[in-house]
């Protein structure tokens, strides 16, 4: 087994390296530094151009790339199978992703193909005497579970954004990078095309999420004072379930055990009483912010501040204020 | 086409409990049908009203999970099958994903095999890709939209975070459903009380040809606690709104959140 913690490493829409592959990077920089190991950036896909050299910017000593038009798009086969080949070449102890779905797919998948476990949707990754574990929720996060990897075997973990801080960039380091070729994996399936959702909304991606739910009463109510909140605070707006479901605002836009889960900076919960589904999605928010009309809604015990009141008439007043204090 | 759709029995609501071994207690909250699965068994019978052929609804459980599969049987499935075993007890993802991947090798004639994206329990999201691989076949996540379906060949919408990816791909497959693919249908009365006695056909482990070995964990829990607690909320007094959001304000600005 070699000494090495691998990242796989992810880009956006416009081609630069995603702030998951920089947080994962760092961490990865930290973990091997702590344990006389090297870190390795895997980078698969097409055009790739100077994606090595921003991850020896975040600390990756090594760049195994493939650059191969049959990698210009994510397919599970391509990604999993040229993946799966350098692993096994390489034998890193540590391969980490980001959790995003089609990590999530990516990651499942690999480990599966080295006979190996998955810590998926992970929120911290140890290294100690050689042995990998991991700690992620389960249950609507009402439950953390620690998990150890069998010595021997790749470790392969996903991690959800934010879990740890983004590490400066050094432009002048430098590291070896790798080139290897497309194994011969076969390709079941092609992308046909890929569009743009309509609305898309990424929660978790945002620092500040305002969300409403039927407590406000209409969809116009929602309309009306949810964006406007969430735009005051430059945030992304979500929804309980029971909107969701009365088809007031999109799926995409739910937070919960069966919507997202989301962990940002601040939450604020309108007219969401708080049930055990929803406070699945957003109880590791840092702080939480509650308005209910109703003083013993469930919402107020995982809220930093309550507000008691009608939303009808808080919001609108809240909105003004925060737009007059912050000049926006 | 022979679909078969892997169905997890979950905790209504995840209030649970963890016992001293570390297994999760779930005593007094009501079992249901994961949700997610829900729309699989019925993207399951929509497409198998057009096209014919035999749904099986499976399930890794022990005996008490066939009030489930009766329920996905009283929506409109076709065939079921409970693999049942004490070696099954403690599964982690993987292992589930190596008994039902010999499950289905041994039924043999499967085109399709459709799952939720994930159970609301383990929250995982691996055992539909790990079965895919354990079985050689195509894997298609987080599909919002079938649009084509064939002998041979799936055309499927991926719904992604911030794009929907259409893609063509070789039956066999394994797909999981988002929520919103359809509208999950309620069992009909008259059948409800049709598949009240239906006999399930349960497997062992030995009738799918595992042994314990095959089922070693490849992650072992260490450790499972409640997440800590959150330090204790402030309720915002004022005289009336304006105060109120006023003081709120001072302290969103004060705690730099915005
Ligand atoms: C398997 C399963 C999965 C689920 N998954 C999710 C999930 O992912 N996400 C989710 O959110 N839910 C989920 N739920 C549903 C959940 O149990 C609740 O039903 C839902 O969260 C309730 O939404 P709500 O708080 O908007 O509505 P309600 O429960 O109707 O609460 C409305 C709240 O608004 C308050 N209110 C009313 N009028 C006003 C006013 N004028 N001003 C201020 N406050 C007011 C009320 O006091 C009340 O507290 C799930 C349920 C199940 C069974």
């Amino acid at each position: 087994m070699a000494n090495e913690i691998w990242v796989v490493i992810e880009r956006t829409a416009h081609g630069d390296m995603a702030g998951v592959s920089k947080e994962l990077l760092g961490k990865a920089r930290e973990l091997a530094d702590a344990n006389g190991m090297k870190v390795g950036a895997l980078i698969l896909g097409a055009g790739i151009g100077d994606l090595a050299q921003v991850a020896f910017s975040y600390g990756a000593d090594t760049a195994y790339v493939v650059d191969d038009g049959a990698l210009a798009q994510y397919t599970t086969d391509g990604y999993v199978g040229t993946a799966a080949a350098l692993a096994k070449k390489y034998q890193p102890a540590l391969i980490l992703t980001g959790a995003g779905f089609q990590m999530r797919d990516f990651s499942a998948a690999l480990a599966a193909e080295l006979d190996t476990g998955v810590a998926a949707d992970s929120t911290n990754v140890m290294i100690e005497n050689g042995t990998v574990s991991a700690v992620r929720s389960s249950h609507g996060g009402n439950v953390i579970n620690t998990l150890t990897f069998a010595p021997g075997r790749t470790a392969v973990v996903s991690v959800r954004k934010q879990s740890f801080p983004e590490p400066q960039a050094n432009p002048d380091r430098s590291g070896a990078a790798v080139t290897e070729n497309l194994p011969g994996v076969p390709m079941r399936a092609k992308v046909v095309s890929v569009a743009p959702k309509q609305g898309a909304v990424n929660l978790s991606d945002a620092a500040i999420i305002v969300s409403g739910g039927r407590g406000l009463g209409s969809p116009e109510n929602y309309y009306k004072l949810i964006p406007p909140l969430a735009e005051a605070v430059g945030g992304a707006y979500g929804a309980s379930r029971a909107i969701v479901d009365a088809g007031w605002v999109p799926y995409e836009h739910q937070v919960g055990q069966t919507g997202k889960t989301v962990s940002p900076k601040l939450y604020m919960a309108i007219g969401i009483s708080g049930a055990i589904q929803h406070l699945a999605g957003m109880r590791s928010s840092r702080t939480i912010v509650a308005i209910n009309k109703d003083p013993d809604a469930p919402i107020f015990r995982v809220a930093t501040y309550g507000v008691v009141g009608d939303a009808n008439e808080i919001v609108p007043l809240l909105t003004e204020e925060i737009k007059k204090r912050t000049g926006r | 086409m022979h679909i078969v759709v892997c169905m997890k029995q979950v905790p209504r609501d995840n209030s649970v409990k963890i016992n001293a071994d570390l297994t999760i207690n779930a005593d007094g909250i009501e079992q249901i049908m994961n949700l997610f699965d829900e729309y699989a068994v019925e993207e399951a019978l929509q497409w198998n009203e057009k096209l014919g052929g035999k749904v099986t609804i499976l399930s890794i459980g022990p005996e008490d999970w066939k009030e489930q599969i009766r329920r996905a049987l009283a929506m409109g499935a076709t065939d079921s099958l409970l693999l049942s075993d004490p070696a099954f007890t403690n599964l982690d993802t993987f292992g589930a994903a190596r008994v039902a991947a010999a499950a289905i090798k041994k039924l043999g004639d499967v085109d399709l095999v459709l799952c939720g994206r994930n159970s609301t329990d383990d929250e995982t999201g691996a055992f539909a890709p790990a079965l895919a691989r354990l079985l050689g076949w195509t894997q298609l996540t987080y599909v919002g939209k079938v649009v084509t379906l064939e002998s041979g060949r799936i055309v499927a919408e991926r719904h992604l975070e911030e794009v929907v990816e259409t893609v063509e791909a070789s039956l066999p497959a394994v797909v999981t459903v988002v929520k919103g693919i359809n509208e999950p249908r309620y069992p009909s009365l008259l059948r409800i009380r049709k598949v009240a006695k239906v006999e399930i056909p349960t497997w062992s482990a030995a009738d799918v040809g595992l042994s314990a070995a095959d089922l070693t964990p490849r992650l072992n829990l260490v450790n499972r606690v409640p997440p800590p607690p959150r330090p204790k909320g402030e309720i915002i007094e004022g005289k009336d709104a304006t105060e109120k959001v006023a003081r709120l304000v001072d302290k969103l600005m004060e705690a730099q959140v915005i």
